[in-house]
C-alpha cells in the first residue's frame, strides 16, 4: 500500500486547497454576515428609537381624545385614528371594485389594445409621485366642490392603490391553472360565471394580499391629502353619529357628515405636529409614528395570518 | 370560511358601486341641506339681528369653520378652536397650519372658509381672490437668535442695530468682532471672534421673512434684495448663508453651527428657550423683544392701514419700539359668502377673536401681542361690513 508520489501531490494539493477554501468561505461569511447586519441597523435603530421617543407619549388619553391645545395637558389623537379609518375604507371603497375587473380584464385579455393599454397605464400610474393625485383630485373634485373632504382624500388614495390592486390581482389570476377554467367552460359554465366562481375563489388568497399591501401602502401617505383632506383635529365620529341621531337625520345625512368634512390621517398628523415648534407637539409626533407603524404592521401581520389559513384550509 | 368571505367581499364590491354611482350626487345633500332651510330665513328677514336670522337652534357641531394657512398662528388658532364650541357649540373651528401662501390660494379657490395669513396678498393674489378682506388679530415681534459660543450665555445679550443687521444679511459685515458691531456692544466688545458669521434664513416661503426683510428695506437703502416671503439673499451669494426649513430649521441650523444667526418669532424664541439680541431702534434706544415693545410699534404706525387692512409696523419711530414686528390676518370673502348661516358665524368667530378678553388673553400667553384698541376698533367696523347674498351679516 505504497503511496505513488503522484497521489502524495494530490493529497497535499487538496489540504492547500482546502485550508484556502476554508479561509476564504470564513471571510466572505463574515462580509455578509456584518453587511447583513449593517442592512438591519437601520431597520431596528428606526423602530427601536420610534419606540423609545413614542412609547413614554401613550396612554389611554392617547386613543380616546380629541386634541387639546398648547399647554394644557392630556389630549390625544382620536380624530386621526378615525380619520385614518374612514380614508381607509373610502379608498378601498373607491380602488378595490375598478381595481379588480380591470384585472380580470388584463389577465384574460392581455394582447388586445385595451389590455396594453391598460398595464401601460397602471406601469406608469406606479411611478407618478404621490403629490401629483393630490392635485389632480384638488382640480377635479376639491376646487369645483368648494370645500375638502374625506371622500376626495379617499379618491386621492385610491388612484394610488390602483396599480398595486391591478398588478398583484393580475399576477394571482395567470397563477390559476387554465385547465380550470377550460374545465369549467367545458362543462358549460359562461365565462362570468367561471371567472366569479371559479377564477376568483382560487386567486382570492393573492388577491386579499395584494389589497392589505395597497391598503399598507395608501395609509402611510401624507402628500396626497394636503389638498384633498386638508386635516381636521375636531373630528370625532362618535359626536357626528350622537348629534345626528339627537336631531334625527336620516343615515345618509349621517353617512355624508362623516365623509363630506376635511378629516385627518395619522402621518398628515405626524406631518403637521412635527414641523411644530412645541416640544410637547414634537412628543405627540413621535406618539403618532408609533401608532402609524402598529397599525402597518398589524395589517401585515393580518394579511400573513390570513394568506397561511388559506394555505392550510386549502391543503388539509 | 372561505365562502363568507367571498360573499363579504362581493358585498363590499355591490355597495362601493352603489356608492360610486350615487356618491357624487348625494354627498352635497347634506351640505346644502341646511343651508336651504335656513338660507330663506335669513334673507327674507334681513332687518332682523344675526341671532334671529338662525330661528332653530343648530345641532351641535352642525357648522364647521374650516380655514388654513399661516402656521405662525396656528398655536393661537388650535386654542380658539378648543375655546369657541364652548360659545358657540353650533359651530367647529378646523385650522390647519398649511403655510401663508397655501392658505392666501385656498381662500381665493374658494375651498376654506377663512384663511390665516402673516404675507400681505399681492396685487395679483388680491386680483385672483377677487373681494379678499383681511382682518388683523395679533402681532408678533420677529427675533434674531444667535449662536456664539465665546458669550457667556448668562451675560449681557448681543445688541445690534439696523443698519448692522442690514451688513450681516448683504455679507458686508462678516466677523463677528467687526467695528460696528463691537462699538454696539461695549460690555461684550472683547469677546466678540474673530470669526466668520453664519447667516441663516428660512428656505420655504413664510411671513417671517416677509416681515423680517421688509425690515430691512426700511433700515436701509444699501438692502436691495427686496422684501417678499422668499429673498435671493445676498449672504447666499457670499457664501455664508444656510437656509432652514421652518422655524424650526432655522433654530436646529443656529444652534448647531457655532458663530451662526438667524431670525424667528419671538414666541418661538421665548417657547423653546433660544438667545436672542436686542435691538437699536430708529430713535435710537436699545430695545428687547416684547408685548410692550411690539405693541409700541403697533402705535407707530396705527393711522396707516390700508383698506384691505394690511399694515406694515417695521421701524417705529416710538421709543420703545421693537423694529422687526408684523401683523398675523384672518382673509375671509368680504361680500361674496354665499352660506348665510356660515357667514354670520364666521363673523361671529372673528368678532369673538377680536374682543374676548379670554382669548386674548390665551394668545398673550403664547407670545402673541394683542391688537391696541385702535385696531380693534377699525377691524371691528370693517367686519360690521361683510355681506352675505347683499345683505349685512352683522346688523346689531
Amino acid at each position: 500500500m505504497t503511496t505513488t508520489r503522484f497521489q502524495e501531490l494530490i493529497a497535499k494539493n487538496e489540504v492547500a486547497h482546502a485550508r484556502r477554501r476554508r479561509i476564504t468561505n470564513a471571510v466572505m461569511l463574515t462580509i455578509t454576515g456584518l453587511l447583513t447586519l449593517l442592512a438591519l441597523v437601520p431597520l431596528f435603530w428606526i423602530v427601536g428609537y420610534v419606540i423609545y421617543r413614542g412609547g413614554s407619549t401613550l396612554n389611554l388619553d392617547f386613543f380616546t381624545q380629541l386634541a387639546r391645545p398648547l399647554g394644557m395637558a392630556g389630549g390625544g389623537v382620536l380624530f386621526s385614528i378615525e380619520g385614518t379609518a374612514v380614508l381607509t375604507v373610502l379608498s378601498c371603497l373607491f380602488a378595490i371594485p375598478p381595481g379588480v375587473l380591470a384585472a380580470f380584464y388584463v389577465a384574460r385579455n392581455p394582447n388586445t389594445p385595451l389590455g396594453v393599454a391598460l398595464r401601460f397605464g397602471t406601469d406608469v400610474l406606479a411611478g407618478v409621485p404621490s403629490i401629483v393625485m393630490g392635485l389632480f383630485i384638488y382640480t377635479l373634485i376639491v376646487v369645483p366642490e368648494k370645500h375638502y373632504s374625506a371622500w376626495a382624500g379617499g379618491l386621492a388614495l385610491a388612484i394610488l392603490m390602483l396599480p398595486v390592486i391591478i398588478r398583484t390581482t393580475e399576477e394571482m389570476l395567470k397563477l390559476v391553472p387554465h385547465t380550470m377554467r377550460e374545465a369549467s367552460l367545458g362543462l358549460g359554465a359562461p365565462e362570468w360565471k367561471t371567472s366569479l366562481s371559479v377564477m376568483f375563489p382560487a386567486a382570492l388568497n393573492g388577491i386579499i394580499t395584494g389589497f392589505l399591501l395597497a391598503i399598507a401602502r395608501s395609509v402611510g401617505e401624507t402628500a396626497p391629502l394636503l389638498f384633498t383632506a386638508l386635516g381636521n383635529e375636531q373630528y370625532d365620529l362618535g359626536t357626528i353619529v350622537r348629534g345626528g341621531i339627537q336631531s334625527h337625520q336620516s343615515l345618509f345625512a349621517i353617512i355624508g357628515r362623516i365623509i363630506n368634512q376635511p378629516v385627518d390621517s395619522l402621518p398628515l398628523t405626524l406631518w403637521k405636529y412635527a414641523q411644530q415648534p412645541y416640544p410637547e407637539r414634537i412628543n405627540q409626533s413621535w406618539g403618532v409614528a408609533l401608532v402609524l407603524m402598529i397599525f402597518v404592521l398589524l395589517i401585515e401581520i393580518i394579511a400573513r395570518l390570513y394568506v397561511e389559513s388559506r394555505k392550510r384550509a386549502l391543503q388539509g | 370560511m372561505s365562502k363568507f368571505l367571498r360573499s363579504f367581499v362581493f358585498v363590499i364590491i355591490a355597495f362601493s358601486f352603489l356608492l360610486a354611482a350615487c356618491g357624487t350626487s348625494a354627498t352635497p345633500t347634506p351640505t346644502s341641506a341646511p343651508a336651504n332651510t335656513q338660507a330663506p330665513a335669513a334673507t327674507s328677514a334681513p332687518a332682523m339681528p344675526a341671532s334671529t336670522a338662525t330661528p332653530t337652534p343648530l345641532a351641535p357641531g352642525s357648522i364647521t369653520l374650516n380655514g388654513s394657512g399661516s402656521t405662525f398662528q396656528a398655536p393661537a388658532e388650535s386654542e380658539y378652536a378648543f375655546a369657541f364650541p364652548l360659545v358657540d357649540p353650533a359651530v367647529v373651528i378646523n385650522y390647519q397650519p398649511t403655510g401663508s401662501g397655501a392658505g392666501i390660494k385656498a381662500i381665493s379657490d374658494g375651498t376654506v372658509d377663512f384663511a390665516g395669513s402673516d404675507a400681505v396678498p399681492t396685487a395679483d393674489q388680491y386680483t385672483a381672490g377677487k373681494d379678499l378682506q383681511m382682518y388683523p388679530f395679533l402681532a408678533g415681534a420677529t427675533v434674531l437668535t444667535y449662536n456664539i459660543p465665546e458669550l457667556d450665555p448668562k451675560g449681557p445679550a448681543l445688541i445690534l442695530d439696523g443698519n448692522t443687521l442690514v451688513g450681516i444679511y448683504n455679507a458686508t459685515i462678516t466677523k463677528w468682532n467687526d467695528p460696528a458691531i463691537a462699538k454696539l456692544n461695549p460690555q461684550i466688545a472683547s469677546k466678540l471672534p474673530a470669526k466668520q458669521i453664519t447667516v441663516v434664513h428660512r428656505s420655504d416661503g413664510s411671513g417671517t421673512t416677509s416681515i423680517f426683510s421688509a425690515a430691512l428695506t426700511s433700515f436701509s437703502t444699501t438692502w436691495t434684495a427686496g422684501s417678499g416671503t422668499t429673498i435671493n439673499w445676498p449672504a447666499d451669494k457670499a457664501g455664508n448663508g444656510v437656509g432652514g426649513n421652518g422655524s424650526s430649521g432655522v433654530a436646529a441650523a443656529v444652534q448647531n453651527t457655532p458663530e451662526s444667526i438667524g431670525y424667528v418669532e419671538y414666541s418661538y424664541a421665548t417657547s423653546n428657550k433660544l438667545p436672542f439680541s436686542q435691538m437699536v431702534n430708529k430713535a435710537g434706544q436699545t430695545v428687547t423683544a416684547s408685548a410692550d415693545s411690539t405693541a409700541s410699534a403697533m402705535n407707530d404706525f396705527a393711522n396707516s392701514f390700508t383698506p384691505q387692512l394690511t399694515n406694515t409696523i417695521v421701524n417705529g419711530s416710538g421709543a420703545g419700539s421693537w423694529p422687526i414686528a408684523g401683523y398675523t390676518y384672518i382673509i375671509i370673502h368680504q361680500t361674496s359668502m354665499t352660506d348665510c348661516v356660515k357667514a354670520s358665524k364666521l363673523v361671529e368667530y372673528i368678532n369673538w377673536i377680536l374682543t374676548n378678553s379670554v382669548a386674548t388673553a390665551r394668545a398673550k400667553a403664547l407670545g402673541y401681542v394683542p391688537l391696541t384698541s385702535a385696531v380693534q376698533q377699525l377691524a371691528l367696523a370693517t367686519l360690521g361690513k361683510v355681506t352675505c347674498n347683499g345683505q349685512p351679516v352683522m346688523t346689531h
